[in-house]
């Protein structure tokens, strides 16, 4: 898969082999934490260590609404934009990302990895490993998919940050 | 004279500087942090990147100090960005 800036105006995502696109699919679906559980505390951590009634309480009437508002906003948007994704057997596909998607994807993404490494108790040791798996549970296929996730977070903030153009490069997530 | 005194006591409570601290997670990428950092609080990509390398070398850093309300409002801008941000009265005040 190759991820680079359009005409100054979009992120291309192209190349895309099946199980790619597979992945990148499931990114809305990955951003729904299960009420109550460590993945949803992840996702609304509290905004003190210290007992604060008074905060804690506005914080959960005023703020984390609008918190999830903002991520139900950019899981909508991603899926939208990967709604324009199709694939036809034996092609790679393509798809455009506005660039003022560029945040939502991040967030989108972002959510996703927090949501599955909460969910799957991974130790910041497995998390920061480079070594191959020797094993190929879900476990380790959900870690290669936060992975997955992650260098296209790496490449889409390149984008933002950079403003390159159209540069040609074999560069992939 | 002494009703001057309490006045300037009681502004110098008002005016106790909160911190905004940011904690270290494995899942969020460094150069995710650095962006943050630089679009909430406007630094530069040197601090940025230099309170992003205290948070993940000694696990928390203090990115920003000042009036609650203001640090309440950097503490919800930061867990929009899914940053582990929180709240915490300067020490020493």
């Amino acid at each position: 898969m190759l991820i680079r800036k359009w005409k100054k105006k979009a992120i291309e995502f192209s190349c895309i082999e099946q199980i790619e696109a597979e992945l990148l699919r499931q990114v809305p679906a990955c951003c729904d934490p299960d009420e109550g559980s460590k993945a949803e505390a992840r996702i609304f951590p509290s905004p003190t260590n210290t007992s604060d009634p008074d905060l804690l309480r506005d914080w959960d009437e005023y703020v984390r609404p609008e918190l999830r508002h903002l991520f139900r906003s950019a899981k909508e948007t991603v899926e939208e934009d990967i709604g324009s994704l199709k694939m036809k057997v034996g092609h790679l596909g393509r798809f455009l990302v506005p660039l003022e998607h560029g945040e939502p994807w991040l967030s989108a993404l972002n959510q996703a990895r927090l949501i599955l490494a909460a969910k799957f108790e991974f130790s910041e040791a497995e998390l920061s490993a480079l070594d191959l798996p020797k094993t190929f549970s879900q476990r380790e296929l959900v870690l290669h998919q936060i992975n997955f996730y992650a260098a296209i977070q790496e490449r889409i903030i390149e984008i933002l940050n950079t403003g390159e153009d159209n540069k040609p490069s074999g560069e992939s997530a | 004279m002494p009703e001057t005194a309490i006045d300037t006591k009681t502004e110098a409570q008002l005016a106790s500087p909160w911190n905004v601290v940011v904690h270290n997670d494995p899942v969020n990428l460094m150069s995710y942090v650095t962006m943050v950092f630089q679009k909430v609080f406007g630094y530069s990509r040197d601090r940025a990147t230099r309170h992003m390398l205290e948070v993940h070398h000694l696990g928390r850093s203090i990115v920003w100090s000042g009036a609650r309300e203001q640090a309440e409002l950097y503490v919800q801008q930061l867990h929009s960005y899914l940053l582990q941000a929180t709240l915490e009265k300067s020490e020493g005040c």
